[in-house]
């Protein structure tokens, strides 16, 4: 009977569904020894393409405010799942785990954004992530 | 002498006014900037749902793009490099009434643009759109500006309640949905766009709209709030009348309109080309951050 | 040919779908006869995805072209949890890569086609594209120059926006033929009108109006980005070929030629909710043979919809990447050695 669990390993290389994919490189652009995570209040979010920002405030300890900006995906996406710009609303605390931009600006992508409860920012509360939801 | 003059003048225009009497109204009442005139009673054939088919490449003639209001022609950007390329021809505006009523401190904002429409500055995120005719960095025009750029369009009509616009410049598309309940779910380039029939009219309600489109080079602008509404009208088997109603209380005293016709390119075989300017744009937008040992 | 975002990952499977039907395109259709549109088109309007696991190539120990059920089973997941993005293994040299996470990006990605097949080529039999041809001198030489600008971009190092590819400057996309999935925004509309069947793909907002009235391709000289199409219909099948590519290199598949390169795709609705989409490319100049491809693309929600994708407008990362590639080298890095930022460095 064959098995395909030794394919995980050939799989690693020839996923490749798409080559010519439209995606810069991440660690391009973003260091894997700068790993952040903060938590900030949005302030707004672009619903622009090709990524979709969303700018932070993060307080530091001594008081002053740090203005972040995370790059996120398309916002159709999530567009397609029934989110609005209303989603994600200014004054709303959100948990940013990512990598810094390698040019040391307050720049991050968006590995995972959390609201501090846990909940994954712009999953909803069916959480499937599923392509689109009924509302 | 200044009496027979007169006497003259008044049975002229006596003359004129029976004859217009006895004429069909062929020509309407002219008035400066006013939609265009055309002879009453065409109706165009139908596709397979009765609507009036609108299928084809269309194009305006009118020279709204460098300015929508009346001008004259000019010299173009860098004048003492190319001459007469790319200068401003001169144009009979478009506007219904002639002017665009801004609000005392939006005409201010125009004429701002309009300093700048040259100049560019890409180098924060933040104030990336500040400067900067958007079709000169080759941004998708939005509405009404889409229609009467210098440059082709395809209406993509079926049976379904989808109707595709396919404009040359940049390839933007924007798809018209029919009868359509749901809003703008976010703001585009583009604008969203809900369509109904009334009568053999296409009418095209258009609304979240990009704020930073414009609507000509000469910095004529408008809001987040903008609202346009478009009616295409067939008029001839080679002419469409397209007027839009633009409303934006942000920039705008009242709503406003312009209208003009529109012609069916009618080249054997024509098609859409392509216009594809992003490349055309990157050295003005990017040049400057490039490795200078690299030029 | 690099590829960050495929490459590496692993994490948490999120097994989506529940409730997604399984889609019908790609098995042996029982003559589905499509309804036409009033025309007497065959009627392929609607909203498509595309979006699949199933790779392009057959995995290199996998000796078959189709799977039992089972083993489709065991494909999946493996598939699944290799491309998931909220995998957190790897390291951060991986995770970094993983950004943004599953919520942004295409859930039907993570499912294999219907017909379990092990690859998307269906020729060669070995599922996989053909041995590639010895390029010529000159085209080395076009190659070396792209290859060493997309290696300076994946440093962080670009020198000029050339340095970067055709998609990252926004320039095309997913719209240059052939159509292949990717990790998001997946959704082609069709559209048709007497004449024509149009089909506008989401990235990047273009559209392909195609005559299918049997008039003449532009004449040679004329070239465009997305070539120039014509279509016909033999039976219920669109097929449509596409010539007068653009000589830009780094367009087309794979760095095919534009000069010698040739595609034909078909377009067969199967079922009222699945087309086939097949495509058969050929470039003397780069693949020693034609190779053929069959991706289903199934019919979406009603309500899901197509949304604008402008791109070039709000691109803002063009500056970032070479602003960024400014400061790094005024920090002495270069290509071949990069390291990460010391404490008190400018910022």
């Amino acid at each position: 009977m064959r098995t395909f669990r030794s394919l995980v390993a050939a799989l690693s290389f020839l996923i490749v569904a798409t080559p010519a994919l439209p995606h810069h490189a991440f660690n391009a652009e973003f260091d894997a020894n700068k790993p952040v995570k903060f938590k900030g209040v949005v302030t707004k979010m672009l619903w622009v393409n090709p990524h979709a920002w969303i700018y932070v405030d993060v307080k530091k300890p001594d008081g002053t405010v740090e203005e972040w900006m995370i790059e996120t995906g398309t916002p159709n996406t999530l567009l397609r799942r029934g989110l609005t710009k209303e989603s994600l609303p200014k004054g709303t605390e959100i948990v940013v785990d990512g990598y810094q931009s390698k040019d040391g600006s307050h720049r991050a992508n968006g590995r995972d954004l959390t609201l501090p409860n846990g909940q994954t920012v712009f999953l909803g509360s069916s959480g499937t992530g599923a392509p689109y939801e009924k509302k | 002498m200044q009496r027979r003059r007169t006497v003259a003048f008044l049975a002229g225009a006596g003359a004129l006014a029976v004859l217009s009497l006895a004429l069909p109204p062929l020509f309407g009442q002219p008035r400066p900037n006013g939609a265009p005139q055309f002879a009453a009673g065409y109706r165009a054939p139908r596709i397979a749902d009765g609507h009036p088919d609108l299928n084809g490449i269309w194009q305006a003639m009118v020279t709204a793009n460098w300015d929508l209001q009346d001008h004259e022609a000019k010299a173009g950007p860098h004048n003492e490099l190319v001459g007469a390329y790319g200068a401003q021809p001169a144009g009979q505006g478009i506007v219904e009434g002639g002017e665009i009523p801004y609000k005392p401190d939006a005409l201010a904002k125009k004429n701002t643009r309009f300093e700048n429409r040259l100049k560019v500055d890409v180098s924060s995120d933040k104030t990336w759109h500040d400067l900067g005719d958007p079709e000169m960095k080759c941004y998708m025009p939005g509405v009404p500006r889409a229609t009467y750029m210098p440059f082709p369009f395809q209406i993509v009509q079926g049976t379904s309640p989808y109707i595709l616009m396919a404009y040359e410049f940049t390839s933007a598309t924007r798809i018209i949905r029919m009868d359509w309940k749901q809003q703008a779910p976010t703001d585009s380039w583009m604008g969203w766009s809900r369509g109904r029939w009334d009568g053999d009219t296409l009418v095209v309600d258009v609304t979240g709209q990009r704020e930073e489109t414009w609507f000509d080079r000469a910095g004529d602008y408008h809001s987040d709030a903008l609202h346009v509404v478009e009616r295409y009208t067939p008029v001839s088997p080679y002419h469409m009348v397209y007027e839009a109603t633009i409303e934006d209380p942000n920039v705008f005293t009242r709503p406003w309109k312009i209208s003009f016709p529109l012609y069916r390119r009618m080249e054997k075989n024509v098609q859409l080309l392509e216009f594809k300017c992003v490349p055309f744009t990157e050295e003005l937008l990017f040049g400057k951050f490039i490795k200078q040992a690299a030029r | 040919m690099r590829n960050r975002i495929f490459a590496l990952i692993a994490a948490l499977v999120v097994v989506v779908g529940v409730g997604l039907v399984v889609p019908a395109a790609g098995q042996a259709p029982k003559t589905y006869n499509p309804p036409k549109t009033p025309w007497g088109d065959p009627d392929l309007q609607g909203v498509w995805n595309d979006a699949t696991s199933t790779p392009l190539q057959r995995p290199g120990n996998v000796g078959v072209g189709v799977l039992n059920d089972e083993e489709a089973e065991e494909f999946q997941k493996s598939l699944a949890h290799d491309l998931t993005r909220d995998r957190r293994d790897g390291g951060n040299a991986a995770d970094v890569n993983r950004a943004y996470n599953e919520h942004w990006m295409d859930a039907r990605r993570l499912k294999i086609t219907a017909d379990k097949r092990t690859s998307l080529i269906v020729d060669p039999p070995d599922g996989r594209i053909p041995p590639l041809v010895q390029a010529s001198p000159e085209r080395q030489k076009v190659q070396a120059a792209r290859a060493a600008g997309a290696a300076r971009f994946a440093a962080g190092l670009p020198d000029h926006y050339t340095d970067m590819s055709w998609p990252v400057r926004c320039v095309v996309r997913t719209d240059v033929p052939p159509y292949l999935p990717t990790i998001y925004n997946n959704d082609f509309q069709i559209f048709q009108s007497p004449g024509y069947v149009t089909i506008a793909p989401e990235m990047i907002h273009s559209a392909r109006i195609i005559p299918v009235d049997g008039r003449p391709h532009l004449n040679k000289g004329l070239k465009q980005w997305l070539g120039d199409t014509r279509g016909h219909w033999e039976g219920s099948t669109l097929v449509v070929e596409t010539t007068n590519f653009r000589a830009d290199e780094g367009v087309l598949f794979q760095g095919a030629n534009p000069a010698t390169f040739t595609i034909t795709e078909r377009f067969t609705r199967v079922a009222p909710d699945a087309i086939n989409y097949e495509f058969t490319v050929a470039d003397p100049s780069t693949w020693t043979k034609p190779w053929t491809a069959l991706i289903p693309w199934n019919k979406v929600d009603p309500a899901e919809q197509m949304f604008e994708y402008a791109c070039h407008e709000d691109n803002f990362d063009i500056v970032h990447f070479l602003t960024g590639a400014r400061l790094r080298e005024k920090n002495g890095e270069t290509v071949g050695q990069q390291r990460p930022a010391r404490a008190g460095e400018e910022r």
